[in-house]
């Protein structure tokens, strides 16, 4: 009997030993053990403004450091940009530097004087050497294979050439320039037509446009001050005099910029007065933004206090399939869109810890890795997708090319990882909608709260359904149109013999009063 | 029976076509009902219920999740109430010559367009698309207008108001009201607290006994 229950204790005993096994290995597999893998705690908002924990979409792959700098000084890292073949180029600002690295961290290169393409020395046309000067920002011309640096201190751009980093040209300060603000590039793009656009921080007419050459275009861009009532009406009780005394509103700066896959402009401003924080501009300069999802483009929609400005973002990175991630520097969050403007993900935080921000300043894609810089803690980090971000980045690029069966396996993926995901939802509701299930997407838009596209279903099914009875509906309008017909002949006819008959009384009253 | 429902309900029909007329012999003639008000009323606040589970989901934009249908039709019912007894309060003092019935009567028949376009909307919201959301939206506003139309006909007839009157009245009557939920916070802490003193008291003589 003892033997018998020692026997069950033991076993027993080694159940549980299993089962906790079978726990540790769990949060084991979510931090890697090396601790080099760094897991976000990630959120959506519901079409209801709540925030719904979700997995985040990335994770920490990597860091770049003074570590990766082979000796040389790193102080500041301002700007990143990647290049199609997998490059990374960093701007430091302080040590007036471009610095490139690969995909693994591997130094590639580090420049603050400028070479000419065949590695000699470039001077300017004064004869002196071509030093970068505080640069702020770095752009990748693909089409022309150009590296264009915002040569801030300097106010000018720099042109190398990718593939030796050599000097092609540079942009001084254009003679046509009209109005007040002053050439000093901090922020740069190209489009695909090789216009040039730049950003001077605090330059309330917009973005500067000049041509290949570098000669000015124009201003391009508006961004809307936000008017409060409150304002208006003192503005429109003062007199001239107090109007001039007051503070003028300007048009709040655009702060970075980037390209999307379409060729069109992307901006993004922190400037609390404006009424847009993110933009997609047309070539009129026009905000046309999707904002189509369950909240609008703002990042977090509700702030904890009433110091809490809302989030700020520093900048945008595109994917050629339209899905953009803002960088917030007050709560260091990656917030993740779809070209619908659908929050996909939001995670990240400020902190000391490893993987957290202090002052976030640029983010760039490396393929599906996103790519951060903070200018703080002068870290480069390269985030790689989980496997519920692969599945979302995988359903919207497979649904912005059109590939509808792949995006519906991919968002099932997602759904399967998080089922409380409106996107996804919503995202499975859009696949079938372009299939033309439209009741399957009806029933998914439902789940994803997502009314815009449940409406676009809607309309389909509705289509469909009257086409499928038409038969019916046409004979049943006809016996109404019959009936109505019907009664209102009868009506006439029975008018006519009530007036008959009154006529027959009249008569007959006439005759007898003759009489 | 028969003939008085018949009557009371031609009464009502006439309330919507003809407001002043109607309710001048609903005043002075005894052509109103009570029961029929109250069940107009009650009727409006299980209609809100429905309206609010049932719209259609394009343009339905509530949480379904968190719905209590109770504290919706308490709600929409005592707001009523609430509006009718300060008004009664209100027009007492101004020489105002309904009384609650009266009152009853009147807000009660002039929710009758609104009711009927809401139940107009509760269905066809199922099946529109969001841009003919708009045509709907019109056709319920036309009888929320109606409904406040009616309310300010009946109330200046039951009173025996002018226009200007009746206007300030409705003021006051929100006054009235805000000043009748202060009053009954006030009495419901109050008495709460008082509540808790006898209670502790007795938990003390417990205690120590």
């Amino acid at each position: 009997m003892r033997k018998k229950s020692r026997k069950y204790f033991s076993g027993l005993l080694a159940a549980l030993l299993c089962a906790l096994c079978a726990a540790a290995a769990l949060p084991m597999e979510a931090r890697a053990s090396d601790g080099s893998s760094y897991v976000y705690d990630g959120y959506t908002y519901d079409f209801y403004g709540n925030a719904k924990d979700s997995p985040a979409m990335f994770q920490l792959e990597r860091t770049i450091s003074a570590e990766n700098m082979g000796g040389v000084a790193l102080s500041s890292v301002d700007d990143v940009c990647t290049s199609e073949d997998g490059r990374i180029f960093m701007i430091d600002t302080t040590e007036s530097r471009m610095n490139v690295f690969d995909g693994e961290g591997n130094q590639l290169y580090t420049t603050k004087l400028i070479r000419t393409v065949d590695g000699a020395i470039a001077l300017d046309e004064n004869g002196s050497q071509i030093m970068l000067n505080a640069p702020e920002g770095v752009f990748i011309h693909e089409k022309e294979q150009e590296i264009y640096i915002a040569d801030t201190g300097n106010h000018r751009i720099v042109v190398l050439d990718l593939a030796t980093y050599g000097l092609l040209r540079i942009i001084n300060t254009p003679a046509e320039l009209v109005g007040v603000t002053q050439f000093v590039p901090s922020k740069v793009a190209v489009d695909l037509a090789d216009r040039i656009y730049v950003v001077v921080q605090s330059s309330y007419e917009g973005i500067l446009e000049l041509t290949r050459d570098g000669e000015f275009s124009g201003y391009y861009g508006v961004n809307t001050p936000r008017v409060s009532l409150t304002d208006y009406f003192w503005k429109s009780i003062a007199s001239d005099e107090q109007k001039a005394q007051m503070a003028k509103v300007y048009a709040p700066a655009f702060n970075n910029i980037t390209l999307d896959g379409e060729g069109f402009i992307m901006a993004v401003t922190y400037d609390l007065s404006a009424s847009d924080m993110v933009f997609r501009l047309n070539s009129k300069g026009e905000n046309v933004l999707r904002q189509e999802g369950n909240t609008p483009v703002i990042g977090d929609t509700w702030s904890l206090s009433s110091t809490d400005t809302g989030s700020q973002f520093v900048d945008i990175a595109v994917t050629d399939f339209g899905t953009y991630a803002l960088l917030d520097r007050t709560k260091g969050r990656i917030f993740l869109y779809n070209f619908d403007g659908e929050l996909l993900n939001a995670f990240g935080s400020r902190g000391n810890l490893k993987g957290e921000f202090k002052s976030p300043t640029s983010i760039a894609w490396l393929g599906d890795k996103l790519v951060i810089s903070d200018d703080t803690l002068n870290y480069i980090y390269i985030l790689t997708p989980t496997a519920f971000g692969k599945a979302v980045l995988e359903g919207n690029e497979s649904y912005y090319f059109g590939d509808w069966d792949a995006a519906l396996v991919s968002f099932r993926q997602a759904l399967d990882l998080n089922a409380n995901y409106e996107a996804a939802y919503s995202g499975i509701g859009k696949n079938y909608l372009m299939k033309e299930d439209y009741k399957t997407a009806m029933y998914y838009f439902k789940m994803g709260n997502n009314r815009v596209f449940y409406s676009k279903a809607y309309n389909g099914f509705r289509g469909e359904w009257l086409e499928g009875h038409f038969a019916i509906i046409m004979i049943l309008f006809v016996i109404l149109v019959a009936a109505v017909i019907g009664s209102e002949v009868r009506y006439h006819k029975q008018s006519k013999i009530k007036a008959k008959a009154a006529m027959k009384l009249l008569n007959s009253r006439k005759g007898r009063s003759e009489e | 029976m028969k003939e008085v429902v018949k009557e009371k309900l031609s009464y009502l029909g006439r309330s919507i076509t003809h407001p002043f007329d109607a309710f001048y012999e609903i005043r002075f003639r005894g052509k109103g009902s009570v029961a029929l008000a109250v069940i107009i009323l009650l009727f409006f606040g299980i209609l809100q219920c429905v309206s609010y589970q049932y719209t259609g989901f394009i343009i339905n934009t509530n949480d379904l999740s968190s719905m209590n249908s109770i504290s919706i039709f308490l709600t929409w019912v005592l707001g009523f109430v609430l509006f009718i007894v300060s008004n009664w309060s209100v027009t007492t003092l101004l020489n105002g010559k309904g009384n609650m019935m009266d009152i009853l009567t009147v807000v009660s028949y002039s929710l009758v367009p609104m009711t009927a376009t809401l139940i107009f909307q509760v269905f066809a919201s199922n099946f529109i698309i969001a841009e003919e959301a708009m045509i709907v939206y019109v056709i319920t506003g036309v009888g929320t207008v109606w409904s406040l139309f009616m309310l300010l006909a009946g109330l200046c007839v039951i009173h025996e108001y002018g226009f200007g009157k009746t206007l300030a009245s409705i003021l006051l009557t929100f006054v009235a009201a805000a000043i009748i939920m202060f009053l009954g916070i006030l009495f419901f802490t109050l008495i709460e607290q008082m509540v808790m003193f006898v209670i502790s008291v007795g938990q003390e003589i417990i205690r120590r006994l």
